[in-house]
């Protein structure tokens, strides 16, 4: 037995947390860890969601691996821009204009 | 209050304050290093949900590769052992953003406590059935999500280099 | 020619005239005499409605049909009747006189075209209000009305007092008329009709549109428009500063037009009226209050010219008191039969004051002591305008006075309402009147003539704050014309009575009790005026003190009383409504406006620097604002 009102309290901190990163941070990678710490909010919610009903098709077990799966393509990407953008600019300061 | 009640809260604080701590910390790396226990918090809130499997591909992945991306990225961009204090942000901004942020929690709370309901049944989930509906119903997304992989891989690659005669 | 037709071309005569003259008003001469032709063929046009004027109780045919406005009846119709030929007649024969007299009295004038355009346009409204058989066309013809009051009371508008009294006028008369529109709007909603016979047949008949509490709220609402345009109590104080004007509008407006509108007007709703005793009780005790107190009034001013003004005030409240106090089998005439001779006289002596006062430079008493000498016309036609005045026997003013009290004393015998009280202040009103008439004379033909008095310019105001009259230039005698056109009023004022015979007005006869009766009161109250005469004015007799005198002038102080009940609570209204406009709506504005310069400052600034952490910050806030906005609405 087991209260869903854990993972919801959870999933808004760590949502919340990670909004805060985003918003706080003036280093671009920093802000790429605000941004992982979102999606794995919404990951303990989409599991909590699937753990207490039964689901079509597993679909709770299996959307978490492809939010993970797509989230790790997207950090790729992410990376790769900041990197080149530190190429160019010589920083990597969000607050320092364009 | 349940034996999983107690599990998952000592996991979810876990998560929370290393969250807090890898957004708040001063020192880059160190914010790196408190997103891994972070996530391991939130991996420990998977298993003691039931999903083991995604639990395990979490720390995998992000544990094992997006944190370690995000070192190398930290180095690459030349990022100073200990405080970063030539990037901190202003204390107005810091409010500002805690503000935004228990905005978000408060909404999000706003949302999700009215239907958290009384006690419920966990359910246990076997690899071997996440398997049968991995490779059976879900096999085309799950194909779809490999040329997404490789299209980010390439294109990674190809943003990194730069075009031609801009590598400076 | 019928007399549908009379009655349209009565009203566009004079109206085409005003146009005219104003098209023409660069050229003074030519000017002038397009309006005093307009008015003579007007006059002409009347005596011809009176021969053609149709038979007691014969329906005219429309000349056309009525409109349909929504679910209201427009008919716009004018009409004609007996009473209505013999007033039309009166005001085109006023509206004559006064035209030539300006001709000569304000000859030297710049303005005299804009002056004979606004009289025109003047009778021409009131000859709207006197024909029309629809309420829309009396409105129209009330507010035309009020509109030239002002212009023409306002003439010399270079003088300050000239500017304010004008205002005056305009804003007594027109929250009175505030009154005045909502009862006819009420009255016309009622009947689903704005034609006149329509409304009395609808609000008279058993089944009518409102309860009878109603229908008397509505009639009161009307006649508190009359009291206003009637400068009856408590709205009295406008007319006698209106005598700012220039003499001939002031004869106008007391005569035949402005003042007497209102009792046209409650003649032709009468068949409501008599009906509607509540408003029948307000005109009765304000007519009451009003005669008395006006005639007291008359008797101690120091201004010959303000005498006159205060006597209109009286007169009209006589007029006004025969429709309250009148029967259902009497009707409305004997009041429109004063009107008649009232229109008569007064212009008269109106006419022969303003000549009186180019002879002695002012108005005052003491400047006119005396005046008359050497000029036997204006002293004859003053000696029978303040007979007829006084209501002396067989003079016009005085038949239509008999006829006012008798009808007052019927409507006391016989039915209810406020009968007791107006004969009461009627006879009251009768040795007052007669006190102020004797006084009026004995100024004027004094024996002993004053030491001459320099002629006054237009700018100045008279000797001790009197009014100040247009110098002229020529040296006291008028052109042929006026003394014709005064000549005129005169004998009709000795021979106006002879109008009964005609049987244009619907009156009973006068008993001979009554005649004699108001006889003695006549000569009591003449001859008090006559013994307390002394050396002097009878006035020093009667108000001894500087202060009376004082609160005489100012009409018991009622320009003070209105600053104070009216003025100040209205003003202080005003200052809390801007205060709540300024501080509390605007306050929301202005809290918009800065939130908005805030929020765009905000913005400029973020984009300002371009910086990606802007745009995130950005990004983030509609993200939160949208999702807040989702959860919020969500249940």
């Amino acid at each position: 037995m087991i209260h869903l009102l854990g993972p919801y309290v959870v999933a808004a901190l760590l949502v919340g947390l990670g909004v805060m990163g985003v918003l706080a941070r003036r280093n671009a990678v920093l802000v790429l860890v605000g941004v992982e710490l979102i999606l794995s909010g919404s990951l303990v919610l989409l599991v909590a969601a699937g753990a207490t009903a039964p689901s079509r098709w597993e679909a709770s077990s299996v959307l978490p691996l492809f939010v993970i799966t797509i989230a790790a393509a997207e950090v790729v990407v992410a990376l790769a821009v900041i990197l080149t953008a530190f190429r160019h600019r010589g920083s990597i300061d969000m607050d320092e204009a364009l | 209050m349940t034996s999983l009640d107690l599990a998952f809260a000592a996991c979810g604080l876990l998560a929370v304050v290393a969250g807090l701590l890898a957004v708040t910390t001063r020192q880059v790396v160190h914010a790196a290093l408190w997103l891994v226990v972070a996530l391991l918090g939130v991996a420990g809130c998977l298993l003691v949900l039931g999903h083991e499997l995604v639990a395990l591909v979490l720390v995998l992945v992000y544990v094992g590769a997006v944190v370690v991306l995000v070192l190398f990225a930290l180095m690459l961009t030349r990022a100073p052992i200990g405080p970063d204090l030539a990037h901190a942000a202003p204390v107005w901004r810091q409010a500002a953003a805690a503000v935004a942020g228990a905005a978000t929690t408060a909404l999000l709370l706003a949302a999700l406590v009215p239907v958290a309901g009384s006690a419920v049944e966990r359910r246990e989930i076997s690899n071997q059935a996440v398997a049968t509906e991995l490779f059976g119903t879900w096999v085309w997304p799950f194909e779809a999500l490999s040329v997404l992989l490789l299209a980010a891989l390439i294109a990674a690659l190809a943003i990194s280099r730069g075009r031609a005669g801009e590598d400076t | 020619m019928s007399a549908l037709q009379v009655s349209y071309l009565l009203v566009l005569v004079p109206a085409l005239a005003a146009v005219a003259t104003l098209a023409l008003r660069r050229w003074q001469g030519p000017a002038t005499l397009v309006s005093v032709g307009a008015a003579l063929v007007s006059l002409l046009l009347a005596v011809v409605g009176l021969v053609v004027a149709p038979v007691r109780g014969t329906d005219l045919v429309p000349l056309r049909g009525s409109y349909a406005v929504g679910g209201l009846d427009l008919p716009l119709q004018l009409g004609a009747g007996p009473a209505t030929a013999a007033v039309a007649a009166v005001v085109a024969l006023v509206a004559a006189a006064v035209l030539v007299f300006t001709r000569w009295y304000l000859a030297a004038d710049d303005r005299l075209a804009v002056f004979a355009a606004t009289v025109s346009l003047f009778t021409a409204a009131m000859m709207l209000v006197v024909h029309s058989r629809d309420l829309v066309l009396t409105v129209v013809g009330w507010e035309v009305m009020g509109w030239c009051s002002y212009l023409l009371i306002g003439h010399w508008s270079r003088k300050e007092s000239a500017r304010r009294a004008a205002l005056k006028a305009f804003l007594v008369t027109r929250v009175a008329d505030i009154g005045f529109v909502l009862g006819v709007v009420g009255l016309c909603a009622g009947a689903g009709s704005t034609g006149l016979d329509t409304v009395v047949a609808a609000w008279t008949s058993d089944e009518a549109p409102g309860s009878p509490a109603l229908r008397s709220t509505l009639l009161v609402l009307v006649v508190i428009g009359v009291l206003g345009k009637s400068a009856q109590f408590p709205f009295q104080d406008w007319l006698p500063d209106a005598m700012e004007g220039p003499t001939p509008a002031s004869a106008l407006i007391h005569a035949a037009t402005m003042v007497a509108a209102g009792t046209v007007v409650l003649a032709q709703l009468f068949e409501v009226l008599v009906l509607a005793d509540g408003a029948r009780w307000v005109l009765g005790l304000a007519t009451a209050v009003t005669m008395v107190g006006a005639a007291v009034l008359a008797l101690g001013q120091s201004d010959l010219k303000r005498l006159l003004a205060w006597s209109t005030v009286s007169q009209v409240a006589i007029m006004l008191s025969a429709l309250a106090t009148t029967t259902r089998d009497v009707g409305p005439d004997p009041a429109l039969f004063h009107l008649w001779s009232h229109a008569i006289f007064k212009s008269l002596l109106f006419l022969t004051i303003g000549w009186l006062s180019v002879i002695a430079g002012s108005t005052l008493a003491s400047a006119l002591r005396g005046a008359g000498h050497g000029h036997p016309l204006a002293r004859v036609a003053w000696l029978f305008g303040l007979l007829a005045l006084a209501g002396a026997p067989f003079v016009v003013g005085g038949l239509s006075k008999e006829h006012v009290v008798v009808t007052a004393y019927e409507g006391a015998a016989s039915a209810g309402g406020p009968g007791v009280v107006v004969l009461a202040a009627l006879l009251v009103t009768v040795v007052l009147t007669a006190a102020y008439a004797v006084r009026a004379h004995l100024v004027v033909s004094a024996p002993v003539p004053n030491s001459p008095i320099p002629p006054l310019g237009p700018d100045t105001p008279g000797p001790n704050g009197g009014i100040g009259e247009k110098s002229t230039g020529h040296a006291g005698m008028p052109s042929a014309p006026v003394l014709a056109s005064l000549a005129v009023l005169t004998v009709l004022t000795v021979v106006g009575g002879l109008v009964l015979l005609t049987g244009l007005f619907d009156v009973h006869g006068a008993s001979v009790w009554w005649m004699v009766l108001t006889t003695l009161l006549i000569v009591i109250g003449g001859g008090l005026a006559w013994l307390a005469r002394g050396s002097g004015d009878p006035r020093d007799q009667f108000v001894r003190t500087p202060r009376h005198r004082a609160l005489a002038d100012s009409g018991f102080g009622a320009d003070t009383a209105y600053r104070a009940l009216v003025a100040r609570p209205v003003l202080g209204l005003a200052r809390v409504v801007a205060f709540l406009d300024r501080e509390v709506v605007d306050g929301y504005v202005r809290g918009a406006a800065a939130s908005a310069g805030v929020a765009g400052w905000l913005a400029e600034r973020g984009h300002r620097r371009e910086s990606p952490s802007a745009g995130l910050g950005l990004l983030a806030l509609g993200l939160l604002v949208a999702a807040g906005t989702a959860v919020l609405t969500w249940r």
